[in-house]
């Protein structure tokens, strides 16, 4: 049953239980499997309740265009791109306003998570499809993102380990489904945050909505909790590809 | 930039100083003037030191989205132009993520009141467009942008086509989500950073702030610690003071 209380300032206060009846500090099932694409040199699928990214990682190779190259180290090329059949409506094929600017965040935690001091002049590029949508797809391609350029063998300080936090009426959450982020009545607040766990740096931070900074703090607590989560499976997917690599 | 200049504002941030001798959270003078466009419904200019920024606000009639009939519409664009200044970021996407920061942060603090803007439920509702063009930018184009947003909505003033009257824009004033921009120099954080402290700068944070948090954005190659993170916020909350006296200057009640 959906327990729900209109507060005094006439939107919802209390969200007491979920409507997937989650915990608040729970994650969504989640899969992860690396290698999905061959042809790629790495490539990694990431699943969280519904929703589902893929990735693939080419590279380092020679960067084109010319004018983007760096003499010191390399450069990555990321696109996110929604699949048309990935929302309820159409998306329209290719990238709009909203596909660029989380490409360009995700590229920001991609350069401080890859070492890419070490590949200078060249360049990695990435792909990342949506192909379903349910709410956190950013943090859900990070994560795929992160695991497939493992798979590729690029040096790295850390995986990237990201997930949505976000508040509810008063509740802080884990993990929102589309259905709680678009939940207004609640005052819904939606925070994607990225951390390289080992190391305790935020790559990613986003905020829509309305948080006081005690909230804040929680919120990025509960989301360093989720992110530890996503952390183990991450490693536990490659370890069983790296032990499969070995046997054949 | 050279290496030089570059290894010495990194040297000079580890001591937490700056190259034109501002204290770690001093923000650079703000200046604003209103209704500098007489083609628009109401429009500022500002500066934030010497970066200029012009935004304009128009108020046209339009369909409502299929999935809100019975509310108004905001849309929010801001371009970072050619004739700006060079960007060290492809400059396109770099206007879209200014955009989308400043768009996210007057749309979820509720400033407009968007169900007040239907005119014919169903049929007819106001579409507010703002559009943001900086002029020179001298670095923290998002703060600016945000501030000539702002101030732009709150000089509005429009008629809508067969009626008499002159409008002004439904707004909650006490939600003015005031957009404050630190960086990250190795290590240290500063607020709102000038063009060269942009070039050298491992991160960037920006927080939009009303009575609460209603945006927050983390851009750059660095990281953030969830402590920074926090000291960001209540840095933004004692500095929101100052900006809205200046915002909200000279603006009848």
């Amino acid at each position: 049953m959906r327990t729900l209380q209109k507060g005094s300032g006439g939107y919802l206060k209390m969200y007491e239980e979920r409507f997937d009846k989650r915990r608040f500090d729970e994650l969504r099932k989640m899969e992860a499997e690396t290698g999905v694409i061959p042809n790629a040199k790495g490539s990694a699928r990431f699943k969280i309740g519904n929703t589902e990214a893929i990735a693939a990682v080419y590279g380092p190779e020679e960067v084109k265009p010319r004018h983007i190259e760096k003499a010191d180290r390399g450069v990555i090329v990321c696109k996110y791109d929604m699949l048309p059949f990935s929302v309820p409506d159409r998306a329209k094929p290719g990238m709009d306003r909203r596909d660029i600017e989380i490409s360009q965040v995700i590229t920001n935690a991609l350069n401080r998570a890859i070492v890419l001091e070490d590949m200078p002049r060249a360049m990695i590029n990435i792909r990342v499809y949506i192909t379903q949508a349910d709410a956190g797809t950013r943090c859900a391609s990070l994560t795929a993102v992160s695991m497939a350029c493992a798979d590729a063998g690029l040096p790295m300080r850390d995986l990237v380990a990201a997930v949505a936090a976000g508040k509810i009426g008063d509740s802080i959450c884990l993990d929102l489904t589309k259905e709680e982020e678009d939940f207004h009545e609640g005052g819904a607040t939606d925070v994607p945050i990225a951390f390289l766990p080992s190391k305790n740096e935020i790559v990613l931070l986003q905020l829509d909505g309305k948080v006081t900074r005690e909230e804040l703090k929680k919120v990025v607590e509960m989301g360093k909790k989720g992110a530890m989560e996503i952390y183990e499976l991450e490693k536990e997917t490659l370890k069983r590809r790296f032990s499969n690599e070995s046997k054949s | 930039m050279t290496l030089e200049n570059y290894n010495y504002m990194r040297e000079l941030a580890e001591k937490k100083l700056r190259l034109d001798r501002r204290q770690e959270f001093e923000g650079r003078k703000i200046t604003i003037k209103d209704n500098v466009i007489n083609h628009s419904d109401g429009s500022a200019y500002v500066e934030l030191g010497k970066t200029k920024v012009i935004a304009g606000v128009k108020v046209l009639n339009g369909t409502p989205f299929p999935d809100r009939q019975n509310e108004g519409a905001l849309v929010v664009n801001v371009e970072a132009s050619e004739l700006a200044s060079k960007y060290g970021e492809d400059r396109i996407n770099y206007s879209i993520e200014v955009g989308r920061v400043t768009d996210r942060g007057i749309r979820e603090s509720n400033l407009i009141d968007l169900t007040k803007l239907v005119i014919e439920e169903g049929k007819t509702v106001s579409f507010v467009y703002v559009d943001v063009v900086c002029l020179n930018n001298e670095g923290n184009l998002f703060d600016a942008a945000n501030i000539a947003a702002l101030r732009a909505i709150l000089n509005t003033k429009y008629k809508i086509a067969g009626k008499e009257e002159i409008f002004t824009l439904p707004l909650n004033r006490e939600n003015l989500a005031i957009s404050h921009t630190f960086t990250k120099i190795n290590g240290a954080i500063f607020f709102d950073p000038s063009a060269e402290e942009e070039n050298v700068a491992d991160a960037r944070f920006t927080i939009g702030i009303s009575e609460k948090i209603n945006s927050l954005q983390k851009g750059g190659n660095g990281f953030f610690t969830p402590e920074e993170v926090d000291f960001c916020a209540g840095k933004a909350i004692e500095l929101r003071e100052e900006r809205f006296k200046i915002l909200m200057d000279n603006i009848n009640s």
